[in-house]
């Protein structure tokens, strides 16, 4: 076990290195005159000429990426070329607020579906129907226009949470949940629709195997039979799902975050790719793969710590 | 069998959800001990991309950062008429080379150093030497600390714009104690009226103050507390707005202006971008048909700008056909008539220079402003002028324009105080004057300008505006509006320089 966690962190280290490579690749090609952007119209072009030899943007390429990986294996990620703050600073910070936002909407997400399949595959007929409706229309709607309708019905109109802007839970839990609710409700939706739909296969495949009829015949519970055995069975493809739910969350925060003016690794992902931002855009895509690579392995851990029969190899 | 635990939980996070709404909707009203209300909060469209003035000292939309912890030597009020702030005093010599400035004796930066003529060249030094937009403005010039409350500033050649950049981004004075420190960048240390709360703000997204306590100049002061939001979405700026989670805010569209103010809020507005064509290429050396003023006169011709303006903005602004601001001594609102929307008029002009059948031009495109380019084109094949479009690509539209790569461009652009404006556009080494377009007629004025008397330079300045139009340098649509919305707790009175109104013109509304 220790092996394969061992290989999987080589792995992950060797993956990150090439992704940094070619994100910094990408960037330089697609840069434009970033000392321009940064400066604006005003400036002249001697400013401008200055400005790009502070920011080493006339090297050549493979010296700004020498530059920059001598830099972050000694931690020193660098500074934002658009807000002048430390890059370890802003993705620490941001991280920690779209985690919690994303983690949030991962654990709603999975009880609500969890319940509503189980619902689903138990009761059938008209309870599986509905369900089944419901999930299809939290699908297909756009993850922004349910944002856009929360903050109308909720914010705005009854005043319940707030509109815009996030608190901090070290300084107000109250004021952290008003402003995570809605955010963590937009998000959700999407993944209850797909995961519910998950578990409802899996537990009406796993209700029609012999061990449950051999359960009940000696005389358990039928909740007791569902969530003892049936959902260990039924649990490793609905975490796989869940597993790819948490990453595309990742994704799926960047516009909940412009929406509600959230202070989080999508806004800075956006602002800063969009901007040619590079110290910024490199601190992010480093950040992400390695969340990338973590979840990816404890999703693995968890599934043979569910199911015996996985081997880790 | 009851599930006490799970139902205890569930009630236990709904009521905290529900307590949670105490948290929303904050307001700046409130009163406190010293008079003053409780807390103004703004949102901004754009953070600032350092508090080292050296990197990043800009007004524009990023003034109020900068005002909040920072001191001019001058400042502008709300009229935009310049008004003594750290100097107290300040006086040319005989032939405009030698600015003196006289300061204040009771400044001290937050950290209890003091603010005297040393730390004010220091800050001189650090804006003219570094890589702030505006840095080049104040090249050349020399500083020098006379005494402790005197400083000079020395140039080759008069320079009517000097005072009144000492009113905005080159006049910021930052605490010589900053200037080794890296951090500085983020945690700022000037004399200004606020202090940044560095624990509470989130750089580029919450910027949170609390009033200097030891401010020397505390009546200007109407509020405890400062925050400004970042807002780069205008339907998350909407919305903060009518959820009451701001007392003020930039606008961008001018379309949501009929929703904001049915929402309660008042609006202010100045004008301070124009947009319109720059015919840059006024010598023909990429496109030989601009050369001709008459094809110049023509383009002007060619556009319905009332019609423009009710397109483009829903009809907020002014038209105008002349680069110089309403608020310059240049401006002359008959120079607005020269041209009249004519294109069978601008055809003949077209055949009399000698382009009976039109001719094709190149300029550039971005999908952000689509529908304006769409219309430009339009109007000019009304005459006759077929329009080749390139898209630049993100990022390189005024890298290319300057380069320069096209004769001719659609461009929105501030107009500035003459001086600047000028220097901007018109001179023929002007940042936006790419070809370098010289006219015998045009250097006189501008020199007049620098080194005339206030009455000269004032005529030049007219004088060169009038040829200006006369030789159609440019095609100007309109004075685009520029839009703030004040919630009804909170005054407002605009400045008309700058884009972000001045943080001493909110007070509350009692």
């Amino acid at each position: 076990m220790l092996a394969f966690i061992f290989r999987r962190l080589l792995s992950g280290v060797i993956l990150i290195a090439v992704i940094s490579f070619l994100a910094f690749v990408l960037l330089y090609a697609s840069g434009g005159d970033i000392a321009r952007r940064i400066l604006g119209e005003n400036a002249t072009a001697e400013t401008v000429a200055k400005k790009t030899e502070q920011l080493g943007l006339d090297q050549p390429l493979l010296q700004q990426y020498w530059n920059w990986v001598t830099g972050a294996l000694s931690g020193n990620l660098g500074r934002s070329w658009f807000t002048g703050e430390l890059v370890s600073t802003s993705v620490s910070n941001r991280l920690a607020v779209t985690l919690s936002i994303v983690i949030g909407a991962t654990l709603v997400s999975a009880i609500v579906a969890v319940v509503l399949g189980i619902l689903a595959a138990r009761r059938g007929g008209w309870v599986d129907g509905s369900v089944q409706v419901v999930s299809l229309i939290g699908f297909a709607i756009p993850g922004f226009l349910i944002a856009l309708g929360l903050v109308l019905v909720f914010a705005i109109n009854l005043g319940w949470f707030k509109a815009t802007g996030y608190v901090p839970a070290t300084t107000s839990v109250a004021g952290w949940l008003s402003s995570v609710t809605l955010p963590i409700v937009a998000l959700s939706i999407g993944a209850i629709a797909a995961v519910s739909q998950q578990v409802r296969g899996s537990v009406i495949d796993a209700m029609s195997r012999d061990y449950v009829r051999t359960l009940r015949s000696r005389g358990l519970a039928i909740n007791s039979v569902v969530y003892r055995h049936v959902l260990r069975n039924a649990g490793g493809p609905a975490l796989a799902v869940l597993a790819v739910q948490f990453i595309g969350l990742l994704g799926g925060a960047v516009i909940v975050e412009q929406v509600f003016a959230i202070p989080g690794m999508g806004q800075l992902t956006v602002r800063a790719t969009t901007l040619g931002d590079i110290p910024v855009v490199m601190g992010v895509v480093i950040a992400f793969a390695i969340i990338v690579v973590i979840v990816n392995l404890l999703i693995d851990l968890a599934q043979a710590a569910l199911n015996p029969k996985v081997r880790l190899s | 069998m009851f599930r006490w635990k799970a139902t205890a939980a569930t009630i236990a996070i709904a009521a905290l959800a529900l307590t949670g709404c105490a948290g929303a909707g904050d307001d700046g009203s409130g009163g406190s001990d010293s008079g003053r209300a409780d807390r103004l909060t703004l949102t901004a469209i754009i953070g600032p991309t350092s508090y080292d003035i050296g990197q990043g000292a800009e007004y524009g939309n990023r003034s109020p950062f900068f005002q909040a912890v920072f001191d001019t030597l001058l400042q502008k009020n709300s009229a935009g008429e310049i008004e003594p702030w750290l100097a107290t005093a300040w006086e040319y010599n005989e032939d405009n080379t030698v600015l003196t400035l006289t300061l204040r004796d009771d400044v001290e930066f937050s950290d209890g150093t003091k603010l005297d003529a040393d730390a004010v060249v220091g800050s001189l030094e650090r804006f003219r030497d570094g890589t702030s937009p505006q840095a080049a403005t104040l090249a050349g010039k020399e500083f020098a600390a006379v005494d402790a409350t005197t400083v000079t500033i020395t140039q080759d050649a008069p320079d009517p714009s000097l005072v009144n950049m000492l009113s905005i981004a080159p006049g910021l004075i930052q605490a010589p104690s900053t200037f080794d420190d890296p951090d500085s960048a983020t945690e700022p240390i000037g004399s200004g009226p606020y202090v940044l709360d560095t624990a509470s703000t989130v750089t580029g997204t919450t910027y949170v103050y609390t009033a200097n306590p030891d401010y020397w100049n505390p009546d200007a002061v109407k509020y405890d507390n400062l925050t400004i939001n970042v807002i780069e979405d205008p339907t998350a700026t909407l919305n903060a707005l009518k959820a009451g989670e701001a007392n003020g805010a930039k606008i961008v569209n001018n379309d949501t202006i009929p929703e904001i103010e049915a929402s309660g809020w008042t609006i202010e507005s100045n004008e301070l971008d124009f947009q319109g064509l720059l015919l840059f290429d006024r010598a023909g050396t990429m496109a030989p048909e601009l050369a001709d003023v008459k094809v110049r006169q023509a383009i002007n011709m060619a556009f319905d700008r009332e019609a423009l303006l009710k397109a483009l903005q829903a009809g907020y602004g002014t038209v105008t056909e002349q680069v110089f601001p309403a608020t310059s001594v240049g401006y002359d609102e008959a120079l607005d008539s020269t041209y009249e929307y004519d294109p069978e008029g601008a055809k003949e002009l077209l055949a009399e220079a000698g382009y009976p059948d039109g001719f094709s031009i190149d300029m550039m495109s971005t999908p952000a402003f689509q529908t304006t380019f769409d219309l430009v084109a339009q109007q000019l094949a009304d005459i006759g002028i077929t329009v080749n479009y390139t898209d630049p690509g993100s990022g390189n539209f005024i890298t290319d324009m300057l380069a320069p790569k096209y004769p001719a461009t659609w461009m929105a652009l501030e107009q500035n105080p003459d001086w600047q404006l000028i220097n901007f556009m018109i001179a023929p080494e002007a940042t936006f004057n790419p070809f370098h377009s010289q006219d015998p007629q045009v250097d006189e004025y501008i020199s007049t300008i620098q080194m005339g008397t206030e009455e000269e330079a004032e005529q030049a300045t007219k004088d060169l505006n009038a040829y200006l139009v006369e030789q159609a340098w440019f095609a100007p649509f309109f004075r685009v509006q520029g839009t703030y919305a004040t919630d009804a707790n909170t005054n407002l009175e605009f400045w008309p320089t700058n884009a972000y109104p001045s943080i001493f013109d909110f007070s509350p509304k009692n």
